[in-house]
């Protein structure tokens, strides 16, 4: 245990103060800060409202169709003019409060037509038009618009049946959340594998390596380096999500700020509600990121032990970084579809698992069983993987020149 | 003690150690001898539990060498290898603590050490500053630092100047005086010679000669000598005395190889009596004769402590 510790610390204090670690964390950090402020920055740059639009056509049409747009708090109307200019320029729109887009609203053939001269043609989707569509059954049948109002909306009560969230909103909250977290996941053990393996090549370049295994257990090097390894990915992954949760609630606000429509500020008060996010799926997300880390981290470190130079570092990271590609792919599989039986018998595999149970955690109520099958499988692994790689990094790491052969290893692991 | 009994290792096909056989006491200083992939560092790797030997067994005090034992050895490989940008001081440090001393042990031994080798003002630099000298200064405290009871050092004189090769000489003098057994390869043979007690010649992965330099040197079978001027008469008495040679050296002295048995004595008066002579001077073995001679036609073979 003693030995563990003393080669924790060292690692621990050795790459925390390392340039490179300092920098990654603080490049990620800043990385995020940029993805979430970029919105910010450039709406502030570009001084456009995102729901403003100048609203032309004959009058009484022009005013309840501005009535019904509003009602639904979906558009702000600018201006209204009886018709608009021919061409319609950026230029107009600024004059009219900056405004996104211009909509001439005609009848035609006793139906409603709309002419829509946008800025961002992504930002008019049909969608956003469905307040319209009384105004467009009374122009064809002539039952008034108001009459019909009731009559487009079905009260509607639903109750999730074993349902870990109260209500679709939550749901679709912890969706995003989970799927933001996987893809943290992810690259967390991306990266902290990565520099496990540039550690035990370094320490094999260096030749450091044969006093290292000549004094202590090869299984408890591995274990102090790929722990210390680990608490400092926690420490990045700590940073880079505060970073994020406090750019982010902030940024909510900022995003919204000054719209008059009310849908828009009760989204962005709904959104910036962090602590909407339940803390079980953060702990969660620890015990399920440290596994999946372990399993990966011990097995990188054994690859890198077979390489000579830093530089050969590629040719066998490649194929260990394919399960944490299907990993991946695995657990965004299940966030979809959490009780189909791919889905629970991925839980149970090694490598794959922690992604996957986690996944299912995050949006739908795991049976207790599957969970602790899951958690032995894979903590049974995480064993399996410090011994075999242990086998494979004491003969690793005094071998230079010609990688051995699979045949060779696999001989190692037999021993 | 250190019992090294018949150890054999092999890797694939080779035969890296087929039959090496060595004792070392506490306060011995035991040499390994033999040319390059002769089985030295194999041994000295089965020695500290990094190899497995096939057969054969090491014991120290009469137990097999485990973790915790080998745990307490030092070791200086041939391969020097410190952490490039961990500075001097902290890596000494962190080998001492690796071997189990409490942090504020290892400190303090490391600064005495950094006093000892005489590189005190290069604590606070990282490693990948210092010269290969230094380097290897650096390797041999983080080895000793634990003040182990047996010390396996792989050519540790090796990339040092002669100042430097002395000072680590007297390093393994001092710790071998408290008590420290060491086992030691080099190629530089006159320090060797100079630090080992013992000695042991292997070869292709078996011993070809093993006892101390006395022992090694009563072995040989012939011995030199070294006669000017050169004369008719007198090589026509060492020929009659079953020498071989002469063979001529920078300074025009003449060396011949006589059995081993010969009488210097009589061949001495025989020599004045044939002609001028202005120098006769009958050498002993040194440890390098003994190893050319060892792996030349193995007659040292079977010496045995």
């Amino acid at each position: 245990m003693n030995e563990i510790v003393t080669v924790f610390s060292a690692e621990f204090m050795r790459r925390l103060r390392s340039r490179i670690y300092v920098g990654a964390t603080l490049a990620g950090a800043f990385f995020i800060a940029l993805i979430i402020e970029a919105p910010i920055i450039f709406g502030h740059l570009a001084d456009t409202s995102t729901d403003g639009i100048v609203l032309a056509g004959p009058a009484p049409l022009r005013a309840r169709a501005a009535t019904l747009l509003q009602r639904r708090k979906a558009f702000r109307v600018t201006s209204q003019l009886d018709a608009l200019p021919k061409p319609v320029t950026a230029a107009f729109l600024d004059r009219h409060g900056k405004a996104a887009a211009a909509i001439a609203i005609s009848e035609q053939h006793r139906r409603l037509h709309l002419d829509v001269y946008a800025r961002d043609l992504a930002a008019f989707d049909e969608v956003d038009f469905r307040s319209l569509v009384p105004l467009n059954i009374e122009l064809a049948t002539g039952i008034q618009a108001r009459a019909l109002m009731p009559a487009l909306r079905i009260d509607r009560t639903v109750r999730g049946i074993d349902h870990k969230f109260v209500d679709t909103r939550s749901a679709a909250f912890a969706h995003a959340v989970a799927s933001g977290l996987i893809f943290v996941l992810y690259v967390a053990i991306i990266f902290t594998s990565q520099s496990i393996m540039a550690s035990v090549a370094e320490e094999k370049t260096s030749r450091i390596a044969e006093i290292l295994i000549a004094t202590i257990s090869p299984v408890n090097l591995l274990t102090g380096k790929v722990l210390a390894a680990a608490l400092l990915a926690i420490i990045q992954i700590a940073v880079w999500v505060a970073t994020a949760a406090l750019l982010f609630s902030s940024a909510i606000g900022s995003i919204f700020e000054g719209s008059s429509s009310g849908l828009a500020a009760a989204d962005a008060a709904q959104a910036s509600r962090l602590d909407l996010v339940d803390p079980r799926i953060l702990i969660a997300f620890t015990f399920f990121f440290i596994l999946g880390y372990l399993q990966y981290a011990t097995v990188f470190a054994a690859a890198a032990s077979l390489v000579s130079r830093v530089e050969d570092l590629a040719s066998v990271s490649t194929p260990v970084m394919l399960p944490v590609i299907g990993a991946l792919f695995a657990a965004l599989y299940a966030l979809s579809a959490p009780e189909t039986p791919l889905s629970i018998t991925l839980s149970f595999v090694p490598f794959v698992g922690p992604f996957v149970m986690f996944a299912r955690y995050a949006v739908e109520n795991v049976p207790a069983w599957e969970l602790g099958l899951a958690v032995a499988v894979n903590t049974l692994t995480v064993a399996a993987a410090f011994v075999g790689a242990g086998k494979v990094y004491q003969v690793g790491m005094l071998l230079y020149g010609k990688p051995p052969s699979f045949k060779q290893i696999v001989a190692t692991l037999r021993a | 003690m250190l019992v090294v009994d018949h150890i054999q290792r092999s890797f694939g096909s080779l035969a890296a150690v087929s039959d090496v056989s060595f004792t070392c006491g506490r306060g011995d200083v035991f040499g390994l001898l033999g040319p390059n992939g002769a089985g030295k560092t194999t041994t000295m790797r089965m020695i500290l539990g990094i190899y497995e030997p096939d057969a054969g067994s090491i014991t120290w005090d009469g137990r097999p060498i485990g973790l915790k034992i080998r745990r307490t050895f030092g070791y200086l490989p041939e391969e020097r290898g410190l952490y490039g940008k961990m500075k001097v001081g902290e890596q000494i440090a962190y080998f001492g603590r690796l071997h189990g001393l409490r942090d504020d042990v290892a400190r303090r031994r490391t600064v005495e050490w950094l006093k000892r080798l005489e590189i005190e003002h290069l604590a606070g630099r990282a490693c990948s500053e210092l010269s290969k000298g230094n380097q290897q200064k650096v390797q041999l405290a983080g080895a000793l630092l634990h003040e182990p009871p047996l010390l396996v050092l792989d050519e540790p004189f090796s990339g040092l100047d002669p100042v430097n090769a002395e000072m680590t000489l007297e390093c393994i003098r001092m710790l071998a005086a408290r008590g420290t057994a060491f086992v030691l390869s080099s190629h530089q043979m006159w320090q060797i010679e100079h630090a080992c007690r013992e000695f042991c010649i292997i070869d292709c992965g078996r011993v070809r000669a093993r006892g101390s330099l006395a022992e090694l040197r009563r072995a040989l079978p012939t011995r030199t000598v070294r006669v000017s001027p050169d004369s008719s008469p007198v090589r026509a008495v060492f020929t009659a005395h079953g020498a071989t040679g002469p063979t001529v050296d920078a300074e025009g002295e003449l060396a011949y190889e006589l059995p081993a048995g010969t009488d210097f004595g009589v061949l001495l008066r025989e020599v004045v009596a044939a002609g001028p002579v202005d120098a006769f001077e009958r050498q002993e073995p040194s440890l390098s004769d003994i190893y050319v001679h060892a792996l030349g036609n193995g007659v040292a073979r079977g010496v045995r402590l």
